[in-house]
């Protein structure tokens, strides 16, 4: 027995002695031995397998944390201030005619792809072209059906060369949209419309985005991908910016942020994003945390066919009795309070628009729907997807509810895909939801709540609210946008009361002190071209 | 007949043969997988191979030829039932594979579907699903687009293994002796001692126990002498496989030692043990040799689902120690509506678990010569 025990401690002693090195040895696809020095490599963690890295197909968070940083589009984002501002990329510069129905963009000349190949006019439509294209099957194919004859093509009632793009000059590529958009530019940010080597698809099909067939032109080339486990990112050599300081990014996917947290205090990690929320409170006390505003915007929605939300009044009494500023002291979160449903960062932002928060005059307007005495309130439910984060809001909502109105709410949760479902087909009285913006613009969150959106869960439908947002995403002026916007707010918001806006997001992560320039903005967009180390983990910064 | 009396006498050793053969190739993989060498393919081939030709002489030998034969016919059904009850149990489940938070486009929507083949009819679909199967094809995954299901599973099925078998291990090498030495210090404090050790290796859960010993062994707290001693997570030498598998291991160690320790009790009685200390055999032969090799069938008998626990369990220490196994799709497909894929998932767990029912079954026989399957 004895023998056992010792044998046992015997090996664990061994192993310990095994020294385990903090640079990393990677394997690729090639079988070439890579060795990432810890003082040239950022090390991070994705959180998940990325379903796909064809940023054509990707829809999510985490494929396009990483193709940002292999890929640019023909337009990009400075986050310096606190609007985010559209600055070139591919394309040196870009205008407009009738009133942004129509515009043209200039295209950088000297770009080369990770093969040698250059970057012409010719990529970009090719990009477009598969993106709407019905058999590539892509989830945002919609994000380019304000071209004009867009969506016909991608219906397959009309041939690519009907579509409003045209390549007008050795350099310069033409637009033509169905109607005025004004935020055009914003959507060639985003990754789904990046261009794309055509003749590389072809060759390889599905495979094309393996390692060693993938061909980009971003600041960073994809070295090696291990399914489940690790990517890893080499600087490309012939950026046509400046060239990273990093020479290599190693990208974990690990699922529990706890272990993520672990690795970082053992040194093995630069950054962890999406901290547990119920860690907040700790993990803000720490000089790693750093935290900024994101353009999520959270929600409740009300079922206006179903009784008793089909009654105005009760829905403007439970709209302001809602304290959103106690649920986010409750949440720790550094979350910005909303009563109007543009989040701070976006043109349109208004704190005076919406149902504030007022106890007495909620109590007002549940008198005028007819319930004097709250325990006459018929049977309420809030729903929600099951997440500790929902569940804890929901709680403080019923909470506030029972002592601001009187009245008895009850809650139930269901599995995301079952909630969705639900959503659908029949919209609860009172469920919450969430959007994040695919570009900050203020259309984004606006055109959500039209009577043609797909993501309209609360079925609003106003021919003035319609026609309101149509014409302020034709104008350019941000001032005369503002101000259509405001008064759409307050159709939806004060009159209409469809929804309950409850906060702005925020992004928390932890950063190693020898990290400088992190990205960190509204738009949850993690490009490391910028990103120094200093040469190696502090000693201090391994946390016992 | 004289030929073929010396041909059966030499039998029983050639089954030696095969048995000391699996548990030499199994040590040499073991030593080359902890010391970080390769694994050639062929090394597998030939483990593979070996057990095979052991296993169909046992049968043989073991009469057991149409007792098997059966069981493979009663597996094939089994995991028929299973592939069918999950089809449809996933058709009813509300939600589809391709609603998302943003919703899509209606048109874009079905055409998506009908690149998958969703838009055909349940019953086209079933037998299209039946028909690859049987040819080995499980299709690609929704999520991870461009994946087929078969090469997801072989990336991740031998981490998978790997985790789950050296806990096995662990939980024998570290059960079976505890259990045998609780058992001859009945009743003594290292007796009572082990046993609540035991129950509470049983019953705690695996996601306390992982944080518990990374807080020990990762972190030092609160001894500080073990900061750093053992890496938090990941999984890439023998290091990194230390905490998880102490910790999947735990509980079926503690199983497995109660186990032993009650089933040594029963045998330490029997009058053959009398006999054996009579003849003034040592104590560590009567309770290894003796004693040991008769508790064993009960132990045998849990193994079965002991293995079930180790594999299903994996999921929680997967996640908590970072590493890139199996276990975390078998979950998060479900939550994808990834049909192919969960199909594929619930297709190996069932393949695995019958066949190692099946080999516990038989090893009953090997263990004690007086049990006959039929």
């Amino acid at each position: 027995m004895f023998k056992f025990v010792a044998l046992f401690l015997i090996t664990l002693g061994a192993m310990s002695c095994t020294k385990t090195t903090s640079d990393l040895s990677v394997t690729t696809a090639s079988g070439e031995k890579l060795t990432l020095l810890e003082s040239e490599t950022l090390r991070i963690n994705i959180v998940s397998e990325p379903p796909t890295l064809d940023w054509h197909r990707a829809t999510d968070t985490t494929s396009n944390w990483v193709n940002v940083n292999m890929m640019e589009g023909l337009v990009e984002y400075d986050f310096t201030n606190k609007e985010p501002k559209l600055v070139p990329a591919l394309a040196e510069k870009w205008e407009s005619s009738e009133k942004s129905r129509k515009w043209k963009f200039t295209l950088r000349q000297n770009v080369k792809w990770s093969d040698g190949q250059p970057f012409t006019a010719q990529n970009v439509l090719d990009g477009w072209q598969r993106l709407l294209n019905r058999e590539t099957t892509a989830e945002y194919a919609y994000f380019l059906f304000g071209i004009k004859n867009a969506k016909a093509f991608n219906e397959g009632k009309l041939a690519f060369d009907q579509v409003g793009v045209k390549i007008t000059g050795p350099n310069e590529i033409s637009v033509e949209l169905e109607r005025p958009m004004s935020y055009f530019p914003s959507l060639l940010t985003h990754a789904s419309t990046y261009p794309i080597r055509i003749d590389v698809v072809k060759k390889f099909g599905d495979a094309w985005t393996q390692p060693q067939n993938i061909v980009t032109l971003g600041p960073f080339n994809l070295k090696s991908w291990q399914h489940d486990k690790m990517i890893v990112l080499e600087r490309n050599e012939s950026y046509f910016g400046p060239k990273p300081t990093l020479k290599y990014i190693a990208a974990y996917m690990l699922q529990e942020q706890a272990t993520a947290i672990n690795l970082f205090d053992s040194g093995k990690l630069d950054s962890v994003h999406q901290l547990p929320s119920i860690e907040l409170r700790k993990l803000r006390g720490r000089k790693e945390y750093r935290e900024a505003g994101s353009l999520l915007l959270y929600y409740y929605g009300m079922n206006a066919k179903k009784p008793p939300m089909d009654n105005l009044n009760v829905r403007k009494a439970i709209a302001s009795a809602i304290d959103r500023q106690e649920l986010v002291t409750m949440l720790a979160g550094g979350q910005t309070p909303l009563t109007g449903w543009i989040v701070p960062g976006v043109i349109g932002y208004d704190k005076s628009v919406g149902m504030p928060f007022d106890a007495a005059k909620a109590k007002e307007y549940l008198k005028a729907a007819g319930y004097a005495d709250p325990s006459k309130f018929p049977k309420l439910e809030i729903k929600f997807n099951t997440n500790e984060d929902h569940q804890r809001i929901a709680e403080n909502v019923q909470a506030q509810l029972k002592r601001n109105l009187g009245i008895t709410v009850e809650l139930k949760n269901e599995e995301w895909k079952v909630y969705l479902n639900t959503l659908k087909s029949d919209p609860p009285e009172l469920f919450r939801f969430g959007w994040l913006a695919d570009y900050p613009d203020p259309d984004n969150f606006m055109s959500i709540l039209a009577s043609y959106s797909e993501n309209n869960h609360v079925h609003y439908n106003n021919p003035k609210f319609d026609a309101l947002i149509n014409e302020a995403g034709a104008l350019e002026d941000p001032a005369a946008r503002a101000k259509l916007y405001l008064e759409a707010q307050k159709l939806v918001l004060e009159q209409d009361t469809a929804v309950i806006p409850f906060y702005a997001g925020v992004t928390q992560m932890l950063v190693s002190d020898r990290v400088e320039n992190y990205p960190i903005n509204v738009m949850w967009r993690y490009q490391y071209k910028n990103v120094r180390l200093k040469s190696a983990v502090p000693k201090d910064a391994v946390k016992k | 007949m004289s030929g073929a009396a010396s041909l059966s006498s030499r039998l029983p050793s050639l089954g030696r043969v095969f048995g000391v053969g699996i548990l030499v190739i199994g040590f040499i993989l073991i030593a080359l997988d902890l010391s970080m060498q390769p694994i050639e393919a062929w090394m597998w081939w030939l483990l593979i191979g070996w057990s095979t030709v052991a296993f169909v002489y046992a049968v043989v030998r073991g009469q057991m030829v149409l007792y098997v034969f059966k069981r493979l016919l009663e597996a094939v059904f089994v995991v028929w039932v299973i592939a069918t009850m999950t089809f449809l149990l996933l058709r009813f489940l509300p939600g589809g594979p391709f609603d998302a938070e943003k919703a899509l486009p209606p048109d874009i929507k079905a055409n998506i579907e009908a690149r998958y083949g969703l838009n055909k009819p349940i019953f086209e679909q079933y037998t299209t699903y039946l028909r690859d199967t049987a040819v080995g094809d499980l299709g690609e995954s929704y999520k991870y687009l461009g994946r087929p299901v078969s090469r997801m599973i072989a990336e991740t099925l031998p981490v998978s293994f790997q985790l789950g078998f050296y806990s096995l291990l662990f939980s024998f090498v570290i059960g079976i002796p505890l259990g045998v030495f609780a058992a001859s210090k009945h009743n003594s404090w290292l007796d009572n001692g082990l046993m609540i050790f035991a129950i509470s290796g049983v019953a705690l859960p695996s996601f306390i126990v992982g944080p518990i010993l990374i807080l020990i062994f990762s972190f030092g707290i609160p001894i500080a002498a073990f900061q750093g001693l053992l890496p938090p997570a990941l999984w890439e030498s023998p290091i990194y496989y230390l905490l998880p598998v102490i910790t999947l291991g735990l509980r079926p160690a503690a199983i497995i030692a109660r186990m032993t320790r009650s089933s040594m009790l029963d045998v330490i009685q029997a009058d053959f043990v009398r006999t054996a200390r009579a003849k003034g055999l040592s104590e560590q032969v009567v309770l290894y040799k003796h004693v040991l090799k008769n508790s064993l069938i009960p132990v045998l008998t849990i193994s079965g689902p002991l293995i079930a626990g180790v594999l299903s369990g994996s999921f929680i220490v997967e996640i908590v120690f970072g590493i890139p196994g199996m276990g975390k799709h078998l979950v998060q497909s479900v939550t994808n509506r990834d049909y192919p894929l969960i199909l594929g998932l619930t297709l190996v767990f069932s393949a695995m678990l019958i066949v190692a029912n099946l080999i516990v079954d038989l090893l009953y026989t090997v263990v004690d010569p007086r049990i006959k399957l039929s």
